[in-house]
């Protein structure tokens, strides 16, 4: 199966080729390319080989594989998880345990240096036994999976920065799986979750043109994360006409302003909910009234709070500010003490 | 941490403290030197309305050398006004401004301010090329004046890069530069002439009314 | 879903000539889009998806378009609909995946959209299975049931 071309795959599951091509135009417009590719893109995944996915879900919450799968309904972005050969994703999969274990690395043996290596899910340092698969602490299991993949897909903000399991205090030693790996390619789909066609997008774009994306310098690719919340976010000409909601039940609010003051987050984070949005485009979080968290970023859950507005800085409090006059006038006290001293000391009718 | 994280942790809190600090011994420092006690016999006693009457008097040039600085009197004037509205009225300084006071007021439009900005910062910039070209200005201009305006003009260039979005992908490097220029503005201005802020209008009044009591028109 | 429908919500649409901006530029971009058809044959395909626009905006669009002569649709592990709008020459395609979500929608150009003709890739195929169909016409299959 392995060897075979991922349109043969797809006529011989009955998918015909309309549907291919309207999934193809969403895939381009996902990855802001010209609608008109759509036929090239086609034609590119049509050829492509279908490529083995092995999939460690770590230290997570299982919302990354919930936001692709949404295992009960069929949609087209499974047809992208036809397009590949999903050959281990122990919480998707039938098999369980010691035969689970056994497919694993079975298909890493056949498609070694070939297959694609999806994590989800920080890797905890601190303790192995804080997470572990079927015995085997995260850390050991990606060390041997990374070593015959291809390339790496660091899906949700933990995989590709730590995400939620390593912000302050950190207790189980969390890293990104770009900490440990650093002799493979890796793409960083960060988001928390990321959005489910981005996943997708991914692998439709590794199927389309057989390589790494180009990558921003977070490691994401830059078709979906290239351009910052606040560039595509349709509130936009509120921020710049200085309209914004005040609190979350004013009338800027009712009328849709911009939650900057709010805390919004969207000029600091890169990610595609203004344009792709969440839930077959239906609305995201700054459409449904409340500012972006910047889930998407590194250290997003430490960067002050969610409602805290980007232009507030910690300048401490009154009583730091009055400790801190207490300390000047202190000095100023002692200044003018020993002014006085010299004054007193020089001869009369120097002023210096 | 991210510069940005710095610049809205540990810098802001550190720049505030080192600001208060300077700006009290400072004050401190000047009010309790010691003075000579003036003995002689009073000649007015409207001290405080002479006082105030030098805070306005002394903000414009003496009649008699106004027509030899017209154009330092209205450039200064300009970019000062222009930098302060620039500062309290760009409504997402607001924020800021609203968690230190406890309360904020409204804005400008975005564009109105960009625009205000840019002109200020043409206008400082251009005062800056005349004082190195200026043959008395260069001459008596130091260390302090030249920092100075480099920190008058610093926020003005990191918050027109960050809001014209000259460097996308780094914006976040972008807005934490800009909160450092004006940290690295509020350590600079108690040990410099930026210190005038706080002495000048101050003194004015001190002068008009020290001269009050001797029957002079300050 | 449950009393979540019941809650009244009052959505404000963007009003004016406020809001994102980018309605009139659009208009205008299928407008030119249609110069070119004419002149020069040349089509085009705008992703209405791709351009950030206000609640609301969207359906005032489409509404501007209205349906023209032709309606198509076809199965394609979802619905799709191939609507001519009423200004010939402009088509609205919104493709939605098997759930009815929209996963895309987009202003073509053209003559006829491409998706509407049948794919040249699926035409051997097609040729195969119907030599063999015709091949097969009027004899008794396993189950009784006759092809044809």
């Amino acid at each position: 199966m392995r060897d075979v071309l991922v349109g043969d795959y797809l006529r011989g599951r009955g998918v015909s080729r309309r549907s291919l091509l309207k999934f193809c135009a969403a895939a381009a417009s996902w990855m802001a390319l010209p609608p008109t590719m759509a036929q090239e893109i086609a034609a590119a995944i049509e050829k492509a080989r279908r490529p083995s996915v092995i999939w460690l879900p770590f230290q997570e919450c299982t919302g990354c594989t919930e936001s692709i799968t949404r295992a009960e309904t069929a949609t087209l972005e499974s047809l992208i998880f036809d397009a590949i050969s999903l050959d281990y994703q122990h919480t998707l999969q039938a098999a369980a345990g010691d035969a689970a274990e056994e497919a694993r690395h079975q298909a890493m043996k056949e498609n070694w240096g070939k297959y694609l290596l999806a994590v989800d899910g920080s890797i905890p340092l601190a303790n192995p036994g804080y997470s572990t698969i079927a015995g085997v602490s995260n850390l050991d299991m990606l060390l041997e999976a990374a070593k015959g993949a291809a390339a790496i897909i660091a899906i949700g903000t933990c995989a590709a920065f730590g995400g939620i399991p390593a912000a302050r205090p950190n207790p189980t030693g969390a890293v990104a799986v770009s900490d440990l790996i650093k002799d493979k390619p890796i793409i960083n789909v960060s988001g928390c979750p990321p959005i489910p066609v981005v996943i997708t997008g991914v692998l439709a774009q590794y199927l389309t043109f057989g390589s790494i994306p180009d990558l921003d310098r977070l490691g994401r690719p830059r078709a979906f994360y290239g351009q910052s919340i606040h560039d595509r976010c349709y509130r936009r000409p509120f921020y710049e006409r200085g309209q914004f909601a005040e609190s979350f039940d004013d009338e800027g609010a009712r009328k849709g302003w911009c939650l900057f003051k709010l805390g919004c987050k969207g000029p600091i984070t890169y990610n595609s909910c203004a344009t792709i949005k969440w839930n077959g485009g239906t609305s995201f979080p700054i459409e449904a009234g409340h500012g972006c968290i910047g889930c998407a970023e590194p250290n997003f859950w430490d960067k002050g709070g969610f409602y805290e507005a980007l232009s507030v800085s910690r300048w401490g409090t009154f009583g730091t500010v009055a400790a801190a006059a207490a300390v000047g006038a202190a000095a100023g006290v002692a200044s003018a003490a020993l002014a006085r001293h010299r004054q007193a000391k020089a001869p009369e009718g120097e002023s210096r | 941490m991210t510069l940005f994280d710095f610049a809205r942790g540990p810098g802001m809190f550190w720049a505030t403290t080192i600001m208060v600090i300077g700006i009290v011994w400072r004050l401190a420092g000047a009010v309790l030197l010691a003075r000579h006690k003036d003995r002689s016999t009073p000649r007015g006693d409207n001290r405080v309305a002479a006082g105030l009457r030098a805070v306005l008097m002394r903000s414009v040039p003496p009649h008699e050398l106004e027509k030899h600085i017209t154009f330092q009197h209205l450039t200064g004037y300009a970019w000062h006004i222009g930098w302060f509205v620039t500062f309290l009225f760009f409504v997402p300084h607001m924020p800021f401004i609203e968690s230190i006071l406890g309360f904020g007021w409204p804005g400008l439009p975005n564009q109105a301010i960009v625009m205000l900005a840019a002109i200020t910062l043409a206008i400082l910039l251009l005062l800056l090329v005349r004082r190195i070209v200026h043959p008395v200005l260069k001459v008596i201009s130091d260390f302090d004046d030249y920092v100075s305006t480099l920190l008058a003009c610093a926020p003005l260039v990191t918050g027109i890069v960050a809001f014209a979005h000259l460097f996308p992908s780094h914006h976040e490097t972008m807005i934490g530069l800009h909160i450092l220029s004006v940290e690295a503005l509020m350590v600079w201005l108690p040990f410099g002439k930026i210190f005038h802020c706080v002495t000048g209008l101050p003194l004015r009044f001190q002068i008009g009314a020290a001269f009050a009591r001797r029957g002079v028109k300050a | 879903m449950s009393g979540l429908a019941g809650i009244p919500i009052k959505i404000e649409q963007a009003s004016g000539k406020l809001a994102s901006g980018n309605v009139e530029p659009l208009l205008h971009e299928i407008g030119h889009a249609l110069e070119q058809l004419i002149e020069v044959r040349k089509a085009s395909i705008i992703d209405l998806r791709g351009v950030p626009l206000a609640p609301g905006e969207e359906d005032r669009i489409l509404e501007f378009l209205g349906t023209g002569e032709v309606r198509a649709e076809f199965e394609a592990s979802g619905l799709s609909t191939v609507n001519e709008s009423r200004f010939p020459g402009v088509w609205v395609v919104t493709h939605h995946d098997a759930t009815g979500d929209v996963m895309s929608r987009l202003i073509e150009i053209t003559l006829v959209p491409e998706i509407l003709c049948s794919q040249v890739e699926e035409l051997r195929d097609s040729h195969e299975r119907f030599a063999l169909g015709v091949r097969f016409m009027g004899e008794p299959t396993a189950d009784g049931i006759r092809s044809g």
